[in-house]
């Protein structure tokens, strides 16, 4: 996939993220610190899943929330949401550093920044996205966890169904960036039940004890 | 869009109460301290009603914002922490107020000329409404004293204070106090300006209210400054119809407080509560993640979280009615969506 495509409004692309395709190379962080609405701070996370068992790393953008738990919880009201579903870092003036945001997240996202006393959050690149451009972290994921593209191109290039709906207990959340699942049948990602872990650190099963 | 939990299209009864109480507050203050509109400009009438409607919305607008679930919780556990150590707390205040609400060093920490912009602005409109808001409401006024004309008094309602020669510093410095207020703010707004046309990103984030501020203070600094220029080098031509033109910059200006950016300047104090309810959080309980087992946040601050939520709807708690998924630290939620989401391709790679 080219970097530098850029999509028309009627193009109407999605951001995926494939938590399992992740290979840890790191590249998003460091091409988030590119973005324009907050240069040089790296506001995606990069999670090492369980340090001691495994060298599998996952990916996390904001997933703009349809309804943003972040948002409602804002004693500032200093979280708003975009006509196209992008729910924006923190207002500056506004945001009074109380990191509400922070621990309400669902996806952990929001990143609260000490040193300004204020929170900060992925945008989708605001500034890349709304010219029809990538996302910096989606133009450079080598793996694809991180995917930018229309619906078209997701049919041509990737496997997989895309999911947009979220179980956190008896939450059900939906969101604009969409997941990726075998089985859509099966509903929403259980976040609280699915934790079923699979590593390919040992994928022939030599050093479990597998024939 | 965000939906609204409260319905937004009725007017709030409350608030429009304590408005009503600001208002009257307001035109006593008015009354009492111009000594029965003794002192009173009736050429500013325009300008007090600017600072009625002003302090009508701002009074509503707090009191719905102050009302909403997660406000009136930060507000009472604000109080709730400073009321722990009264004295200690009250020690701590002026030193809080000068570095978070005067000095604005988080402002600074983001960039420097972000910060000399915004201070600016900042001291050019508290020295515009020093000046103006008394004046307006026939709380200044000045007196000649003797019969030469050269030296004035200030009077505060009745009361005489200072005297000054009016062809000295001090007196320039006076007469000239709203255009060096237009000259602050103007410089500041340059800055901003800057940013905001050059910044790619800035522009990107743009909101309409951005560039509204930025032009209303702009408009009312400008017009300010002509009269200054009209009665000094064009004799006082033009000065009626400029008069009228600063009036109205002046008036929609104090209008729009309520409803544009501006409104972060009353909300902005809040940060103080969010301070003290830190260092309140910090020193209780923390909060261990139903995962990891780690310490991620104060017991007070998930559990007051934990409190809110179901007041704006939502429901974290687990399916089994084993905890709430609020309990888990944002480490662990990060990880557990990551196994869940591999789990249903087939697991990772």
């Amino acid at each position: 996939m080219r970097a530098d495509v850029r999509y028309g409004i009627d193009d109407s692309p999605v951001f995926v993220i494939d938590q399992s395709r992740c290979i840890g190379c790191e590249a998003c962080v460091q091409a988030c610190m590119e973005c324009g609405t907050h240069r040089g701070q790296s506001l995606i996370h990069l999670e090492r899943i369980d340090r001691a068992a495994t060298t599998q790393t996952a990916p996390m953008v904001c997933m703009h929330c349809e309804d943003p738990t972040c948002a409602q919880v804002c004693p500032a009201d200093a979280i708003k949401q975009t006509e196209g579903g992008i729910v924006q870092s923190a207002l500056k003036p506004r945001c009074i550093g109380c990191s509400n945001c922070v621990l309400a997240c669902p996806f952990g996202v929001p990143k609260y920044m000490a040193e300004i006393d204020q929170m900060m959050k992925c945008d989708m690149c605001t500034d890349r996205t709304s010219e029809g451009l990538k996302p910096m972290c989606a133009s450079v994921c080598p793996s694809e966890a991180l995917w930018y593209g229309t619906i078209d191109e997701v049919r041509e290039n990737r496997t997989g169904s895309l999911l947009r709906d979220f179980m956190f207990g008896r939450q059900e959340v939906r969101t604009k960036v969409y997941t990726v699942v075998d089985d859509l049948a099966a509903g929403p990602i259980d976040v609280m039940r699915g934790q079923a872990a699979s590593w390919l650190d040992d994928p022939f099963e030599l050093e479990s004890g597998g024939t | 869009m965000i939906p609204h939990r409260h319905d937004a299209a009725a007017l709030d009864r409350r608030g429009v109460a304590w408005g009503l109480v600001g208002v009257a507050v307001t035109l006593a203050i008015t009354f009492i301290g111009s000594d029965g509109l003794l002192w009173f400009d009736a050429a500013l009438i325009g300008y007090l009603f600017g600072i009625i409607f002003m302090v009508f919305g701002v009074i509503y607008r707090y009191s719905v914002w102050v009302r909403r679930p997660s406000t009136a919780m930060l507000n009472r556990r604000g109080w709730d922490a400073f009321r722990q150590r009264k004295a200690h707390n009250a020690a701590a205040l002026p030193s809080l107020v000068a570095t978070q609400l005067l000095a604005q060093g988080f402002i600074r920490r983001r960039s420097r000329a972000r910060w000399l912009a915004h201070q600016l602005v900042f001291w050019g409109c508290i020295l515009a409404g020093l000046i103006t808001f008394p004046l307006t409401m026939g709380l200044l006024h000045f007196e000649s004293v003797g019969q030469q004309g050269d030296r004035y008094q200030v009077f505060v309602s009745r009361v005489g204070t200072m005297s000054f020669d009016a062809d000295s510093v001090l007196g320039w410095t006076i007469y000239h106090g709203l255009d060096i207020a237009a000259v602050l703010v103007l410089a500041g707004v340059f800055i901003f300006l800057r940013r905001r046309l050059r910044d790619p990103g800035a522009l990107a984030v743009e909101r309409s209210g951005d560039f509204l501020a930025l032009a209303g203070l702009f408009a009312v600094a400008v017009t300010g400054l002509f009269l200054t220029v009209s009665s000094i080098w064009l004799e006082g031509r033009f000065y009626a119809a400029l008069n009228t033109l600063h009036a109205l910059t002046v008036i929609l200006g104090l209008m729009y407080i309520p409803f544009g950016k501006l409104f972060h300047i009353f909300q902005r104090p809040g940060n103080l509560g969010v301070a003290y309810y830190k260092r309140a959080n910090a020193e209780g309980p923390a909060a261990v993640c139903r995962r990891c087992g780690d310490e991620f946040a104060s017991v007070q601050q998930v559990a007051d979280l934990q409190a809110i939520l179901p007041q704006l709807g939502f429901d974290y708690d687990a399916a089994d009615g084993a905890g709430s998924y609020q309990d888990t630290c944002p480490k662990c939620r990060r990880a557990q969506l990551a196994l869940a989401q591999s789990a249903r391709v087939g697991g990772f790679g």
